[in-house]
Formats: C-alpha cells, sequence, structure tokens
C-alpha cells in the first residue's frame, strides 16, 4: 500500500526563540511521521508551537528561532542539512504552504496572474510563458475560480479573502507538492467561506493526492477535514490519534478539556460549555513536570515532578500523560489480588 | 487503520520496570494540592509599556551614547559660558583673526607674568568693548586689600602682576608702559583696606585662557560666541518643537475626534498650507516680520516679562518662532490626526464606550497615554530641523543679527573668510553637526523604544 | 486618470492663486520701497510710484498681477534690472535653466544613490556595511546643506584644486560636480535611511514570508517583492524633497557663485523688487506642485491600491 509509506518523519524535534530576555522553548522535542496521501492535524491553543513547526519543516524560521536538536526526513532526506539553495528549490515545489491571513499574504503590487506563475518560472527555468500562463489559468480554474482570464490580471486588492485564500491555495499547488502545510487557513475567513475553502481542500486533496499538515486551533475543522489529529500544548504533543480516536475516546485530560469546551449539537443532552482554567504556562520559564500540570483538575505530585512519557492507549492512539500509568499500575495490582 | 506509531509507544512494558526507570513512587500518584500546583506556576513577571520601553532605550547603546553627548552639548551651551572668562559679545581690540590656542601680544606678556607671581590680567575691562578701557576710578581685592587706579586716558589693556616677595607687591602695566614684550616700567598703585568710594569694581583672571577656537576679525572669542550660538540654536530648536508640538496636536486631535465635516475641512487646510513651498513663505515673512517686531518691542518691552525675554532674544528669532507657528505644525497635525482616527477604531476604545466611559475618562485614559509616543519621537525630530532652519535663514542674512550668534550665523560669517581661517567654520559646524546628529540618534532611539513594531 | 489629472491640475492653479496672494501682500507688508534709496526725493518715489502702478489700490495691483499673470506677463522689474521684463530675466538669462539644471542632477543623485544604499543597508543589516552606511547617512543628514558646501569648496577648490571654486554658468562637468553633491548629499542620506527602514518593513510583510514559501530566489525576493513595496514611502518623500533640493539651491547658488534663480529670489526679496519676487515664488512654486502631481502619478504607478480617480486620506 502506497500511502502507509512515509513521506514526513520528525523525531524530537526542538525549536527555540534566543530572545533577549532568556531562551524559548517554542517546539520542545515532537515527534510523528505522516504518510503519503494523509491528513493530519495539529490542534492547540495560541502559542503552542504549532505554526513554529511547521515553520521548520519548511524552512521558513525567522530570526531568532532556531532548530537546535532533531531530525526532519523527508522521503528519506534530512531537511536541516539542505544547503540554502536546496531548501529553496524544496520550498513551493515539493512542500508548500497556506497562511493564515489571505489579506496580507499576497503582494499587493504584483497580479495574481504574475505571483502564480512566478512559482513556475522558480522551480522551471525552461517553462515558456505560455505553459506557465496556461498552467496557473488551469489552477485557477481548479480552484474555482471563475473567469481566470480576468482574475489573471487583476491585484489582490481587487478580490475577495474567500478568493484570495482560493488563490493562494492555486499557487501552493501550482508544482503539485507531495505535502502541503495549511497554517489556520480558514481563521481569518467567515463562516460560510470557510466552509467552502474546507471543502475545496478536501476535494483538492484527494484529486492531487497531496498530504497535508493542516494547523488550527478550531476542533471542528480538525473533524471535517483530517485523518489523524495530534494536539499539542506549550510545544509538546500530548496526544495523538485518529479523528475518530481523539474525538471519542480522548485520553489526555488536556484534550478531554478542550473538547469540552466546544459546543456540540450532536449531543442530546445539554451541557454546560467548560472553559480550561488558568493561563498557559510561561515558555521562559516551562515547569519542571507535565506542562499541563498546574491547569490539570487531577494533578498528582508526580506531575509536578517529571514529563510524562506517552503510553499507548489504543491502536495508534498515544498520550502521555502519568494518569495512564497510574491505571496501569492499579489494574496490575487488582490483577495480583 | 494504520499504525505507524507502534515504535513511539514502548510503554506496553511491566509497570514495576516503569516505574523503576522513572524513578516513581507511589506517594506520586496521589493527587497534588492546589498550593503545589501553585508553588510550579512561576509567571514571569510582565513589565509596564514604559519600563519596558526605558529598558530598550537603555539597551540601545548608540542612542545612549547620543544622549550623553548632547547632555554635553547642553552643559557646553548652558554652563559653559560661566567657565570662561570672555563674553560672545566681547571685542577684544588686541586678539583679533587668532587662531585656535593663539596669543596675541599683551596675552604673551601677561602669561610671562604669570611666571614672576601671582598674574592678573585683563585685557579690555569687562565688559569688553572695542574702544578699550574708559578712563575713570576702578578698584580689585586681592589678598583681603583693595588696589585703587586711575586712568585718565583711554588705555587698551591693563595687566596687573602681583608679586608677594617684592616690597611694592603690585604693578600695573598700561599700554604705554609696554613695549615689544617689555615690561621694566610700570605704575606702582596704591592699596587700601576699603574700597574706594564709586570705584568700578574689577574681575581679575588668573591666568590668560586661551581663546580655544580662536577670535574672529573684530575680536571676540569664537569658543564663547559658538558656546552662546549653541545655546540660540538649542534655544530656537525646542521653543519651535515646542510651538509645533502644541498647535500641530491641538489641531490633530481636534480634527481626528470631531471627525465628520470638521475633520474635512480641516484637513483641507492643511493640505492647503502643505502644498505651498513654505521656504519661499518663510522668507518674505522672515523680512517683513522683523522691522515690525523690533519697532513693537522697542515700544513694548516694559510690559511683561515675557515680551521682555521675547525681546531679548530678538525680532530674528521670534519671527523663526512665527513662522513655525504658523507653517511647520502641518505634520504633527497630520501624524496625531492619523493616531487619534486608529485608536478611535480600536476595540478597546469601543469596550470603553461601551462600558459607559466619559469622553474625557476616554481621551486622558486611552487616546493621550497612546499618543505620547509619537508626540515625543515627532517632537524630538522636530528640534533639530528648527535649527536646520535657523541656520539656513542666517546663512541667508537673516535669522539671528549680530552681536548675537547663533550656530548659522557663525557658520555664516565663516563662510566670507573661509579661504583664510577655515577653523571659523569648522568649530560651530561641528557643534551644529553634533547636535542635530545626536538629536536624530536620541530621536531614533526614542521610536525603536516607544514602537516596538517598527523596530529593526 | 485623465480625469483625475485634470483635476489636480485646476487644484494646482488654485494654489498658486493662494500663493500670488499671500506673497502679494506679504511682500507689500515689508517696509520700504525698491525707490528708496539716499539720493531720492519724495517727488521721484512717487513719480516711480506712478510710472509702475504702484499708486493704485492694493486690489487694483493685485488684480493686474493675476490678469498679466493669466497672459503670461510676469511683469518690468522695477530695480534689479530695471524695465527688464521679469519673463526674460527669468527665462532668457539662463536663471531658470540653471536652476533646473541643478535641481535634476541633484534629485536625480539623491534617488540613484539613495535608493540602492537602503537596499544594500538592509540586505546585509547587522554586517560592517551596514553599520558603515548608518553612520554615513545619519551623519549626513546631520550636516547642513551649505556647510558641506563650504568643506567641499575648501577641500576640494582651494587645497587640492581639483574642482573649481566658482561654478558660475556651469560650464562644464567639473563645475557640477560641487554643488550637485552638496544639494544631494542631505537627501541622498535621507532616502538611503528612509529606503532600509521601508525595505526592512517590507521583509517582514506576510507576502514576503509567501514568496519564500514558494521558493523565490533571495535576490528575487528583495529586487521583485521586497523593493517595490518599500519604494512606496521614497515615492511620497520625493515632493518634499524637492521643495528642499529648491531651498537648498538658495545657499548652493550662493556659495558657489552660481547666478540660479533661488540666489535672484533671494535679492529680489532683499530689494524690494516686487515683480521679480513675485515671479520667482510663483515659478518656483509651480516647480514644487507640478513635482507633487508627478509623485502622485508615480504613486500611483507604483501602488496599484491607489485610485486615483477618488481621493483618499
Amino acid at each position: 500500500m502506497e500511502e502507509n509509506k512515509t513521506l514526513l518523519k520528525i523525531e524530537d524535534l526542538k525549536v527555540s526563540f534566543f530572545t533577549p530576555a532568556g531562551e524559548v522553548k517554542a517546539v520542545d522535542g515532537i515527534s510523528y511521521t505522516l504518510g503519503y496521501n494523509e491528513v493530519m492535524g495539529i490542534v492547540g491553543e495560541s502559542g503552542s508551537g504549532k505554526s513554529v513547526e511547521a515553520y521548520s519543516i519548511i524552512g521558513l524560521l525567522q530570526n531568532p528561532g532556531k532548530v537546535i536538536g532533531g531530525s526532519i526526513e523527508f522521503e528519506g532526506e534530512d531537511l536541516l542539512a539542505f544547503t540554502p539553495e536546496q531548501m529553496r528549490l524544496f520550498r513551493g515545489n515539493k512542500v508548500s504552504m497556506i497562511f493564515q491571513n489571505p489579506m496580507t499574504c499576497l503582494n499587493p503590487v504584483y497580479t495574481i496572474g504574475n505571483q502564480l506563475t512566478e512559482v513556475l518560472n522558480c522551480h522551471d527555468n525552461n517553462i515558456s510563458k505560455k505553459e506557465a500562463y496556461d498552467r496557473a489559468v488551469e489552477m485557477l480554474k481548479l480552484v474555482g475560480i471563475n473567469n481566470p482570464e480576468k482574475r489573471m490580471k487583476q491585484y489582490p486588492h481587487e478580490l475577495s479573502g474567500g478568493m484570495r485564500q482560493r488563490a493562494m491555495i492555486a499557487m501552493a499547488l501550482i508544482c503539485s507538492p507531495k505535502l502541503l502545510i495549511a497554517d489556520e487557513p480558514t481563521t481569518a475567513l467567515d463562516v460560510t467561506i470557510q466552509a467552502q475553502i474546507l471543502e475545496l481542500m478536501k476535494d483538492l486533496q484527494k484529486k492531487e493526492n497531496t498530504s497535508i499538515i493542516f494547523i488550527t486551533h478550531n476542533l471542528g475543522v480538525v473533524a471535517e477535514i483530517c485523518d489523524r489529529v495530534s494536539v499539542m500544548y506549550a510545544g509538546r504533543i500530548v496526544e495523538q490519534g485518529t479523528v475518530n480516536e481523539i474525538f471519542y475516546n480522548p485520553q489526555h485530560p488536556y484534550t478531554k478539556k478542550l473538547l469540552a469546551s466546544i459546543p456540540r449539537l450532536d449531543e442530546e443532552t445539554v451541557e454546560r460549555l467548560v472553559p480550561i482554567e488558568g493561563t498557559p504556562i510561561d515558555l521562559l520559564n516551562p515547569p519542571q513536570g507535565c506542562n499541563f500540570g498546574p491547569r490539570c483538575s487531577d494533578c498528582m505530585k508526580i506531575c509536578l515532578r517529571k514529563k510524562p512519557p506517552f503510553a499507548e492507549v489504543g491502536e495508534g492512539h498515544i498520550s502521555a500523560c502519568w494518569l495512564h500509568f497510574k491505571d496501569m499500575i492499579e489494574k496490575e495490582a487488582e490483577k495480583d489480588e | 487503520m494504520k499504525a505507524p506509531f507502534a515504535k513511539f509507544s514502548p510503554f506496553h512494558v511491566d509497570p514495576e520496570k516503569v516505574m523503576k526507570t522513572f524513578g516513581i513512587e507511589d506517594d506520586d500518584f496521589n493527587k497534588a494540592s492546589d498550593a503545589e500546583k501553585e508553588s510550579m506556576v512561576e509567571m514571569h513577571k510582565s513589565i509596564s509599556y514604559w519600563k519596558d520601553a526605558l529598558r530598550r532605550f537603555r539597551a540601545n547603546t548608540v542612542s545612549m551614547v547620543a544622549l550623553f553627548v548632547f547632555i554635553a552639548c547642553l552643559f557646553f551651551a548652558f554652563i559653559g559660558p560661566y567657565l570662561i572668562p570672555y563674553n560672545y559679545a566681547d571685542q577684544y581690540r588686541t586678539s583679533q583673526k587668532l587662531g585656535p590656542f593663539e596669543y596675541s601680544d599683551d596675552e604673551k606678556i601677561a602669561r610671562l607674568a604669570e611666571g614672576v607671581g601671582d598674574g592678573f590680567y585683563a585685557t579690555a575691562i569687562r565688559p569688553g568693548s572695542i574702544t578699550g578701557i574708559d578712563p575713570g576710578n576702578y578698584c580689585f581685592r586681592s589678598g583681603g586689600k583693595y588696589y585703587a587706579f586711575t586712568i585718565t586716558e583711554l588705555t587698551d589693556k591693563v595687566i596687573f602682576i602681583l608679586d608677594r616677595d617684592a616690597a611694592d607687591p603690585l604693578k600695573l602695566y598700561t599700554e604705554t608702559a609696554v613695549q615689544n614684550g617689555a615690561w621694566a616700567d610700570y605704575t606702582a598703585i596704591s592699596f587700601s583696606d576699603t574700597p574706594a568710594e564709586g570705584a568700578t569694581q574689577l574681575k581679575l583672571v588668573r591666568k590668560v585662557f586661551p581663546h580655544v577656537f580662536g577670535t574672529d576679525s573684530s575680536g571676540r572669542d569664537l569658543m564663547a560666541r559658538t558656546m552662546y550660538g549653541a545655546r540660540v540654536s538649542i534655544i530656537i530648536g525646542v521653543v519651535a518643537a515646542l510651538i509645533v508640538l502644541i498647535i500641530g496636536s491641538l489641531y490633530g486631535s481636534i480634527s481626528g475626534l470631531a471627525g465628520g465635516p470638521v475633520d474635512f475641512v480641516m484637513m483641507r487646510i492643511v493640505e492647503l498650507i502643505y502644498s505651498i513651498p513654505e521656504v519661499l513663505i518663510v522668507l518674505l515673512l522672515q523680512v517683513v516680520l522683523k522691522d515690525p517686531l523690533k519697532a513693537w518691542f522697542d515700544a513694548n518691552s516694559d510690559t511683561s516679562a515675557f515680551v521682555r525675554a521675547m525681546s531679548d532674544l530678538g525680532a530674528g528669532i521670534v519671527s523663526i518662532f512665527i513662522t513655525f507657528a504658523v507653517l511647520y505644525w502641518v505634520t504633527m497635525a497630520r501624524i496625531i490626526r492619523g493616531q487619534v482616527l486608529m485608536l478611535k477604531k480600536q476595540e478597546y476604545v469601543t469596550a470603553a464606550t461601551a462600558l459607559g466611559a466619559s469622553n474625557g475618562r476616554i481621551i486622558t485614559k486611552h487616546l493621550l497615554p497612546n499618543c505620547i509616543g509619537p508626540l515625543m519621537i515627532t517632537t524630538c525630530l522636530q528640534i533639530p530641523s528648527a535649527i536646520f532652519l535657523e541656520s539656513f535663514l542666517s546663512f541667508l542674512g537673516l535669522g539671528v543679527s549680530a552681536p548675537m550668534a547663533s550656530l548659522g550665523s557663525l557658520c555664516s560669517d565663516a563662510l566670507q573668510t573661509i579661504t583664510l581661517y577655515p577653523y571659523r567654520l569648522v568649530f560651530p559646524a561641528i557643534v551644529l553637526t553634533i547636535i542635530v546628529l545626536t538629536l536624530n540618534l536620541v530621536g531614533d532611539g526614542l521610536r525603536d523604544a516607544l514602537d516596538p513594531r517598527l523596530k529593526k | 486618470m485623465a480625469s483625475y489629472i485634470l483635476k489636480r491640475v485646476v487644484g494646482s492653479i488654485l494654489i498658486l492663486l493662494l500663493i500670488m496672494v499671500v506673497t502679494f501682500f506679504l511682500m507689500n507688508a515689508v517696509p520700504g520701497s525698491p525707490f528708496l534709496t539716499e539720493k531720492s526725493t519724495p517727488e521721484q518715489i512717487a513719480l516711480a510710484n506712478a510710472k509702475y502702478g504702484l499708486d493704485k489700490p492694493k486690489y487694483v495691483q493685485l488684480w493686474n498681477y493675476i490678469k498679466n499673470y493669466c497672459k503670461g506677463d510676469l511683469g518690468v522689474s522695477l530695480k534689479m534690472q530695471e524695465g527688464t521684463p521679469v519673463k526674460d530675466i527669468i527665462f532668457h538669462q539662463g536663471k531658470f535653466e540653471l536652476s533646473i539644471k541643478l535641481g535634476i542632477y541633484a534629485l536625480l543623485l539623491a534617488i540613484i544613490v539613495g535608493i540602492p544604499l537602503g537596499c544594500l543597508a538592509a540586505y546585509f543589516r547587522g554586517s560592517w556595511l551596514d553599520g558603515l552606511l548608518r553612520v554615513v547617512t545619519t551623519i549626513g543628514v546631520a550636516i547642513p546643506g551649505f556647510v558641506l558646501a563650504a568643506l567641499l569648496l575648501i577641500v576640494f577648490s582651494v587645497k587640492l584644486n581639483i574642482f573649481p571654486t566658482r561654478s558660475e554658468n556651469l560650464p562644464n562637468f567639473k563645475s557640477y560636480v560641487l554643488p550637485v553633491i552638496s544639494l544631494a548629499s542631505y537627501y541622498t542620506c535621507y532616502i538611503a535611511k528612509l529606503m532600509r527602514t521601508s525595505m526592512l518593513d517590507a521583509i517582514n510583510q506576510d507576502y514576503i514570508r509567501t514568496a519564500r514559501a514558494k521558493g523565490v530566489k533571495t535576490g528575487s525576493i528583495i529586487l521583485k517583492h521586497a523593493l517595490r513595496n518599500s519604494l512606496i514611502p521614497v515615492v511620497t518623500y520625493l515632493g518634499p524633497v524637492t521643495a528642499g533640493i529648491i531651498t537648498g539651491s538658495f545657499v548652493i547658488e550662493s556659495t558657489f557663485s552660481i547666478p540660479g534663480l533661488g540666489k535672484y529670489f533671494v535679492q529680489s526679496v532683499t530689494s524690494r523688487d516686487y515683480p521679480v519676487i513675485m515671479a520667482t515664488t510663483v515659478v518656483l512654486s509651480a516647480l514644487v506642485i507640478v513635482m507633487m502631481l508627478v509623485v502622485d502619478i508615480v504613486y500611483k504607478i507604483v501602488d496599484p491600491r491607489i485610485t486615483l480617480t477618488a481621493k483618499e486620506d
């Protein structure tokens, strides 16, 4: 099965920002793999390190951010060992990215057509103007922009938000990349447009056989589009599993709380929404134990002392919480009795 | 189902082993108390905006150095004149056209006298005048005694030498007594314990103070003039910037707050003034205002301290202030209006309005504190531009007039003799450049510190 | 576009009219008379006043100015070159041409040198080159033009004798060098600083991140994506630069003994030659206003978001 082969493998990735106030461990040792044609959702609140992690894959980390440990392998190649030029050829060609705010992500002084064909020109020196133009028009059609020839000549400010995000997607997919990183692509759009864009991405993912890393804080969006989900908290993955597992059988207290804090229409009983108490930790000065410990209602003594390792709690479903070990030990004890 | 995670879940293992590996004790699985949880949360202290800005400004080495250099310039301009024995307006007839650290002939004699005993010397007893020392009775004090003498005819220079070992301790040289640097002849003067009636008391200088920057063609000490000029230039810069600040910020905030047709009309006026090439008008204004102002000052100089202060500055400088008040506030008004408009739209202002805060509270609590940054930056950068304009006008022969000096007029005077005495241009030009440079750097530093968004 | 330009031209004419009115009242407020000399008697002055229409009521004089200007008649000089038409003085004695040449070369120098320097500093930010350029440009905006002119004159003309001390009618390339450099230095440095800031600002924008994500070459990111966006503040600054260069030419022309319009304007103000004051003010103002218009049109070309039909704030 082709899709079982690994496209992207991240191991113990650590990214820090060296600010005047000290080192901020934005990503503190995360690992996962992504198969071909797979959609992975990365969920977490603001500042949990989900975007930083994505930027380090595509080599767009800005100063003072630095990858300080771990490895990123793409089709068996070590991305961290790439020269800047290799990285440039890699970007937009094999991996591309779409961003949160389509209003500011397109260059205001160039036409849509210019910006679309630029990607092709950057990755293929021999492509003719006509070929590039045709391909760009084709892509605009593919992302559902009507009258593409007219749009090619227009400037970003003449397009609506949804239209611009479509153009961004067309730009990202124009070289048929193997991996698309979508950094909150629907957050800045209004709800109906959000749904359209999600539909389009789902559609294109199937047509183009692209793997997607979908970064969002919106659990609803995750349920819509992803195969698997990683939940991040303060620079670490706390739980990872298939969409069904995460939504219907969450194991980590943080995931449980997260799910409890969103409204659900499918439940019969009316429940109060429960906010997560406390504020995210200070990444400049992370706690010694579990990052979520101080906010966790089931926090144990060990949680304040040591970071929890992963426990496999279901098929392909892992969770980093000491509670699982407590359960395990209790079960063992019962067995013994 | 995919199962790519087998390798990440190594904990199918014996719990005992896990416990051991991680050094877990049974107690560890008991619930942690809230206090324990609290103790783990060490939030790093949040710093207030101003403290943070101050920290950023302090961390900016260039701006800090610039600030210190500017403070040094302030000392030079405001304290300096009290430390040197020369005055900006004194003309020493025998000390014309000296280079830096050069001495005139009689200054050389006085320096020789220093070798003998305590030399006291005065050329053109203060306050100096081109005609030297007027005839009359004079006295001075030394060693607890008063010495009195009379000058019967116009004298250029007077050198006193106090020789404690000699029987007659004091010698007075006047021009007639000194020939070619020889100082054999002298007139002894009498002394008494009480000051002579009606005599002018002289302040004497223990040592001949060097003309550090040289002197000009009228025998005025250039360092004294440069200090004075720097003072005038800084005052012009600061006052002009304050005028611009007051008018511009009032106009801008009224326009921004009022909005609607008021804003429209007010901004059209700003645009109109903005598109007029102001320097042409400034030149005309300068010429127009000079004489009427002078006449008005002469007529009204007794009415109030304010008018007196203005008339001390001179018509040229006051007309510079007026031109700033008329034409130069538009940039400030635009910046403040933009800021007010932007702030008005901010959610926290809307929130405050929704919570029922009064207009006054919104202005003082939300709008003003957020405008202070741009206000400070623009004002700080306005000072050098005012200094520039003044020097430009002085160069064209407007602005301040002799014997008053500004850095611009000093440069402009120096240009006439530039080929012979280049140092006359160099010193005031360097001081002018340093003042403008440091103010620019401090302004840049302020901007970086107060507006982190603009940083990098 | 055409209707916008038309609208702006009409607006400019109105501004020029306003400037004429202001100038008229200002110059009439200057004490003294163009005919007042040590020898002149009141009768002579009255005679001269009558000859040139200065005895008429002020509003009639003003109306005459406006009427004649519409016809293209700038009047005759009262004092400096008595009886000569002002138009001839300005346009046919080479004054206008000299000032324009000097101004255009200085403007070009400021743009051609300032923009690349700013780009270099931004691209190599934090390096020694950036540091050096920062020092040079910061000092450059702190030295008044006339001081620099004098220093250049001393070093290169008097001591080294490379360039002439008096540029006069700008006969050759050498005579241009020092005046143009002194006139342009402040603006070159200012544009370089402005360019650096706005380039760095542009580099931090989202669309640059997009371009990087697309795999665009670094050089192309700077030259294509960042440059055009960062030119926008520089273009808006060109209006004030023109005004400043004209102003600066007043002092530069007198330092290098160039008989240009700027020098002539200053002389006309001090000698109260009313028609000359009016004509030079209007011509110089018109220059600045035309440049402002050009800047707005260039602005439109650089930034497609600006619509010239509707005036935006």
